[in-house]
């Protein structure tokens, strides 16, 4: 069923901008990695693991499954 | 240009100005006896890394100054799996590039001074293209 490989979406771009306009380096600040990273991230071109989707979904104080999220 | 393709290209011209080097001072190697070549073997590699450690330096001030702000280097998780996928691709050219330089030294009967270049130059083309692999990862 999970043979084929998955695209692991997100919406920190939408929740920056929700989260006071937030930028990418004030995000990439608060989880720890470079503002590339979180770049890469929000144009689907690398999926994070899960340590730091944890990290993000708590700097939006959210749960992980609201920001990642397979597409089917 | 990120500081991350910033550096690797520091890295790419550093290492690439060595090779260089070095074949200009290597173009007589038939000639020259294996402690010559050792010596210019030697330096260049030891050149080498000078010379990406001063690029990496100036490639950063020169981007401050036209940019007018300082980039943080931070390596992440990203940077580490760039860089195994780099290191495993090194390691393979490096790997086959040794194996058949062996073959060929005892195949063709070739002088111990050939195998000691060939194996240097190895590493140096297995380092720039690891390093291009990264560059086209960071793009």
């Amino acid at each position: 069923m999970f043979k084929n490989k998955i695209q692991i979406e997100n919406t920190v771009r939408k929740l920056r901008f929700n989260n006071d306009e937030m930028t990418q380096q004030q995000l990439a600040k608060e989880v720890g990695v470079s503002r590339q990273t979180i770049v890469a991230i929000e144009k689907y071109k690398y999926t994070p693991s899960l340590d730091l989707a944890f990290k993000i979904a708590l700097a939006f104080d959210r749960e992980i499954q609201e920001v990642f999220f397979i597409n089917q | 240009m990120n500081i991350k393709i910033r550096n690797t290209f520091a890295e790419i011209t550093g290492a690439s100005l060595a090779m260089i080097w070095m074949w200009l001072n290597l173009t007589e190697a038939s000639l020259m006896t294996i402690q010559a070549v050792s010596k210019v073997l030697a330096q260049g590699i030891g050149g080498s890394i000078i010379l990406i450690i001063a690029l990496h330096i100036i490639f950063n001030i020169l981007s401050s100054i036209i940019t007018g702000q300082y980039e943080e280097d931070i390596d992440d998780e990203r940077d580490k799996i760039f860089e195994l996928y780099a290191l495993q691709v090194s390691s393979a050219i490096f790997g086959i590039s040794i194996v058949a330089t062996l073959i060929l030294l005892g195949w063709f009967n070739l002088t111990i001074i050939s195998g000691l270049i060939a194996i240097t130059f190895a590493g140096f083309i297995a380092s720039i293209l690891s390093l291009l692999l990264k560059i086209y990862l960071y793009r």
